[in-house]
C-alpha cells in the first residue's frame, strides 16, 4: 500500500507539526486531467463527502468522489473513542458533518509514539486512504497530527470547498482563465505546499489550449512585442505595459515573459522589466 | 460512518435560521461567570453560551451544542482555540458551508 516513496516521507515528518503531505502531487508531468491513483497526492474532504462517495468497482476498487477518483484523503476533527491495541488504534473521527471509523496499523515505533498523543476530544488532522470493509467505509491512518493552530480547521473547510470547486470545473473542461489565480488568496503559512500543487494542473490546461489554437497569454504577449510600435523601441517594453495593454496580472505576465524567453522568441534589453522581440519585424 | 446528526457552522445572523438544532460557533469571550458566558461571534454580534466553565476573557472557544434561542446556545462540547484566531476566515466559512456548498456538510 505504502509503495510509494513520497508517502514514507509524509509520515516521518507528521508528527515534528509539519505537513508536506501536498508535495507528494507531481501533478506537473501528466498533462491530461484525468488523475490516476498514483498522481493524486491527499484530496481534502469531509466526512459527509466520503459518505456519499461511490466505489468504481467491488470492495477493493478506488472511491470516486465528484467524478474523481480518490485514495488517500485528509480530513481535519476530533478523536472520540479511541481503543488501543497491540496490532492497531481504532478511533472515530468527527469533523461535524458526520462521524467515520480509522484506524491506524502499529507497524512501526513511530506508529504507537504519534497515536500516544492522541486523546479523545483532541482536534486532529488524519491523513489515510480510504477503505471500505463489510459495506462500511473506513479510513486507514498513516498520519494522525493534533492540531495546534486553529485557523487550520477553518483552512481545512476552505480547503475541501476549493478542491470541490476544482474538480467540478474540470470536469466540465472548464476554460482556464482568471479563476486559477483566487489560488494564491487562499494560501496560509503551513499551506504553502499544498497552494503550489493545487495550481498546477490550471496552468496544464492554458497550456493545452494554446496547442488548440486559442490565444494563450504567450501568444499575446508575443504578439504585442512583435508589432512594429513595440521593434521600434529601442529599450524594449516594461512588463508593467504589458500587464496593462493586455489586461493580465503581472504574476501572469512574468510567467508568459520566463517562456517566451527560454524559447528564444523575446530578450531582456536594459533591465529584467523590459523586453523586446528577437524576430526583426 | 454516521452523518445523521452533522453540527451546523454558524454565526448570530445564521443561529437563527438552526434553533433547536445542532450547532457550532466560534465566539470571543467577553465575560465568563461559570454558567453562563457572553461572546462576540464571528459576526460581530453578542452570543450567549451556557454550560461553559470559567474561560480567560480575550479567548476563542468553539461551542458545539444546542441553539436554544435565536442568540443562545447550550453547550455539548468545547475547545478553547487560542488567543488568536481568524474570525473573518471562519465567519466565511459559515456563509459558504451554508449557502452554496452546503451538500459537503449537511
Amino acid at each position: 500500500m505504502f509503495s510509494s516513496s513520497q508517502f514514507d516521507a509524509t509520515s516521518a515528518f507528521a508528527g515534528g507539526g509539519f505537513s508536506f503531505t501536498q508535495q507528494t502531487q507531481p501533478t506537473d508531468s501528466t498533462p491530461s486531467p484525468a488523475k490516476s491513483r498514483e498522481t493524486q497526492g491527499l484530496v481534502p474532504v469531509t466526512v459527509k463527502q466520503i459518505s456519499e462517495a461511490s466505489q468504481s468497482g467491488d470492495e477493493k476498487s478506488n472511491f470516486v468522489i465528484n467524478g474523481v477518483d480518490v485514495a488517500n484523503v485528509t480530513v481535519v476533527g476530533m478523536v472520540f473513542e479511541k481503543v488501543g491495541r497491540n496490532t492497531d488504534v481504532a478511533f472515530i473521527l468527527d469533523d461535524g458533518t458526520g462521524r467515520m471509523k480509522c484506524r491506524r496499523w502499529m507497524n512501526e515505533n513511530f506508529d504507537s509514539i504519534e497515536m500516544e498523543e492522541i486523546l479523545d476530544g483532541m482536534y486532529v488532522r488524519v491523513n489515510g486512504h480510504l477503505k471500505s470493509f463489510q459495506g462500511a467505509k473506513q479510513l486507514v491512518a498513516f498520519s494522525v497530527r493534533p492540531v495546534t493552530n486553529f485557523d487550520e480547521v477553518t483552512f481545512h473547510f476552505i480547503d475541501c470547498i476549493h478542491n470541490h470547486l476544482q474538480t467540478k470545473s474540470q470536469g466540465e473542461g472548464l476554460t482556464p482563465t482568471q479563476p486559477q489565480l483566487v489560488d494564491t488568496s487562499l494560501s496560509t503559512p503551513m499551506r504553502n505546499g499544498s497552494n503550489g500543487s493545487q495550481t498546477a494542473p490550471s496552468s496544464q490546461l492554458s497550456g493545452q489550449f494554446s496547442i488548440d489554437g486559442l490565444k494563450s497569454c504567450d501568444q499575446l504577449v508575443l504578439d504585442y512585442l512583435q508589432q512594429p510600435s513595440s521593434i521600434g523601441q529601442e529599450k524594449g517594453i516594461h512588463r508593467d505595459e504589458l500587464s496593462r495593454q493586455l489586461k493580465f496580472p503581472v504574476e501572469k505576465i512574468m510567467e508568459s515573459i520566463r517562456s517566451l524567453e527560454e524559447e528564444g522568441l523575446i530578450y531582456s534589453t536594459i533591465d529584467e522589466f523590459h523586453y523586446k522581440s528577437t524576430a526583426s519585424g | 460512518m454516521d452523518t445523521s446528526s452533522p453540527s451546523v457552522f454558524v454565526n448570530a445572523e445564521l443561529l437563527r435560521m438552526h434553533v433547536g438544532k445542532k450547532v457550532r460557533a466560534v465566539v470571543h469571550v467577553i465575560q465568563s461567570d461559570g454558567e453562563i458566558t457572553t461572546g462576540k461571534s464571528t459576526d460581530e454580534h453578542q452570543l450567549i453560551v451556557k454550560g461553559l466553565p470559567h474561560v480567560s476573557l480575550m479567548s476563542y472557544v468553539e461551542v458545539i451544542g444546542i441553539a436554544e434561542s435565536d442568540q443562545s446556545i447550550r453547550t455539548e462540547t468545547w475547545t478553547n482555540f487560542g488567543n488568536t484566531f481568524d474570525t473573518q476566515s471562519y465567519n466565511q466559512v459559515c456563509q459558504l458551508a451554508n449557502g452554496e456548498f452546503k451538500g459537503l456538510f449537511l
